[in-house]
């Protein structure tokens, strides 16, 4: 790894069963940056980011994150190198209140501290007693996110933060997620390019599994430039 | 306040239920309802809190009874040793077959438990003849010393002793359920990726569960060797391995009440309906297509809302009654 690089992708291939999903693909963040994977739908973007949380084994490829190889590490030993995984569906463990969630977030992390978790969605606190199964999606994406940042992350990959979300939620998030990655490297996968553009420090553009595209300029972030690659 | 004042509701509410048994049944009957409360603990939880359903339970009750076995028949006379002895026995076995047993998913989980089953019966019955005596089973109850406090030979303080292990099994799963620990075994039943991303190891907490669960189970078996002061290949045989599963789910899977409750059902049936219907089992049959049909819910998960809409309507009635007195 160099260029001081959180987290870099290089040559990774994965395939399910005979059906191959990523060719070669690569992926360079650094410490604090917002990064963005666009696409259609079946491009690969849900794909890669599982493979780096190590949920998917890529046939070939590595996957580097703060010095340490994460190829052939299982999940929950990434989880606790600092690489957290916001999956796409939103499902919640729905027999468990908020509060029981955000525990089992803080036993994993040891940070008891939901402080930062409550300053970004206060909305939370009157939710603690409530069980998760019985929140609409964006309070759920809110506990996902919630839940993910305990134990400061130094890389957080979310998939579709706002996907079927209200567009005043989205507002909201989009204003968490810039908040966050000053914190933590983020690398996030979203359709909404009006969004992407107005938050992402660079973008990768995937098709038919390759990236076809790295922006990294704001001359070329924008919604037109992204809607030529897909 | 509130939450303790639940808790010990809880409590003695579970607790009440049994000592009316005591009151108004003969003891054998409520001896039998404790134990068998006990040996279906280990199957709720597995069942109701980790998603594993088991049909091997008998070989883990018979791991405990005989561990009490041998040591009662062979080797010493307090039956105290004896229980700890086959306490450790269940821990042991539950803890060299978990790995190989958790990784599976929960339809081959209940076969290979049920495997398990065959297998300790037949070691009891032929392979290990020499020292269980096969069928004949090992006899004791004339070894067993008396001791000091509880005397576990005399069934009215054995009934004592069954009453304050099932009260603390009882509480210790109350424990689990409310801890950090019983989130971790429920999420693991909902969603195991979720955990793995959150950093927790699934083999794990299923693998402490499967030995709580078996040690409970085991534990049931000593107790069961003391009082009858007989162990034989029976306990494990698979002929009754569906027992605890029946249990735990005429009381109400997953609910902590719900061993008690189906115990109480079960072993009234068979106890005292036997009596009077000869067929019993088919009442047991029918009860359970009902409950199934019912919502699955179980008899204390279909009486529980209906016990706190009575409490809370009171509450409610009572307290309007009082606002209204104030403001005359």
């Amino acid at each position: 790894m160099n260029n001081g690089e959180i987290l870099a992708v290089q040559g990774l291939n994965v395939s399910y069963g005979e059906s191959k999903v990523l060719f070669d693909a690569h992926l360079s963040v650094k410490p604090g940056q917002l990064v963005t994977c666009v696409g259609r739908n079946g491009a690969g973007k849900s794909t890669l980011l599982k493979s780096i949380a190590g949920f998917l084994r890529p046939t070939s490829g590595s996957i580097v994150f703060n010095n340490s190889n994460l190829v052939g590490l299982r999940s929950y030993d990434i989880a606790n190198l600092g690489l957290k995984y916001v999956p796409q569906d939103k499902k919640v463990f729905s027999d468990l209140t908020v509060r029981e969630n955000l525990e089992l977030g803080s036993y994993a992390t040891k940070d008891y501290n939901w402080g930062q978790v409550t300053d970004y969605f206060p909305k939370l606190i009157q939710l603690m007693d409530r069980k998760a199964g019985y929140l609409s999606g964006g309070e759920r994406q809110m506990l996902m996110i919630g839940r993910a940042i305990l134990g400061n992350p130094k890389v957080l990959l979310i998939d579709e933060p706002t996907e079927g979300l209200a567009p005043s939620i989205v507002d909201h998030l989009k204003g968490v997620l810039k908040e966050l990655s000053r914190k933590a490297a983020l690398v996030i996968v979203e359709q909404n390019l009006p969004l992407v553009c107005a938050i992402s420090d660079k973008i990768y553009a995937i098709k038919e599994g390759r990236i076809v595209a790295e922006l990294t300029d704001r001359e070329s972030i924008r919604p037109q430039t992204c809607e030529q690659y897909l | 306040m509130k939450r303790a004042f639940a808790w010990w509701w809880g409590i003695l509410l579970a607790f009440f239920l049994v000592a009316m048994v005591r009151v108004f049944l003969p003891l054998p009957f409520a001896i039998e309802i404790l134990i068998f409360s006990i040996y279906t603990m280990g199957c709720n939880f597995l069942l109701g809190r980790v998603g594993f359903i088991s049909f091997g339970q008998p070989a883990y009750l018979a791991v405990g009874a005989y561990g009490t076995a041998f040591y009662l028949f062979y080797f010493g006379q307090n039956p105290y040793v004896g229980i700890l002895l086959g306490i450790l026995a269940g821990v042991v076995v539950s803890a060299i077959v978990g790995p190989f047993f958790v990784r599976l998913r929960s339809d081959y989980f209940a076969l290979v438990n049920l495997a398990l089953a065959v297998i300790v019966y037949y070691l009891m019955e032929k392979v290990l003849a020499s020292i269980t005596h096969g069928d004949n089973g090992l006899w004791f109850l004339a070894n067993i010393s008396s001791t000091p406090v509880l005397d576990l030979g005399k069934p009215s303080q054995f009934f004592i002793f069954a009453f304050l292990v099932a009260m603390a099994i009882w509480a210790f799963y109350k424990y689990l359920d409310d801890s950090i620990y019983g989130a971790c075994c429920l999420a693991t039943k909902i969603n195991e990726d979720k955990l793995r991303f959150l950093g927790y190891s699934n083999f794990s907490i299923r693998w402490l569960a499967f030995v709580i669960a078996n040690t409970t189970t085991a534990l049931a078996g000593s107790l069961y060797a003391v009082y009858f002061g007989f162990v034989s290949p029976e306990f494990s045989s698979p002929h009754r391995a569906a027992d605890p599963v029946v249990v735990t789910i005429l009381g109400g899977v997953g609910t902590l009440y719900g061993p008690i409750v189906g115990a109480i059902a079960y072993t009234g049936m068979k106890d005292l309906i036997s009596g009077i219907v000869v067929n019993w089992e088919l009442l047991i049959g029918f009860l359970l297509i009902f409950i199934m049909l019912a919502g699955e819910k179980g008899i204390w998960g279909t009486l529980e809302p209906i016990l706190r809409r009575a409490i809370f309507a009171k509450r409610l009635s009572s307290s309007a009654q009082a606002q209204g007195d104030k403001s005359r």
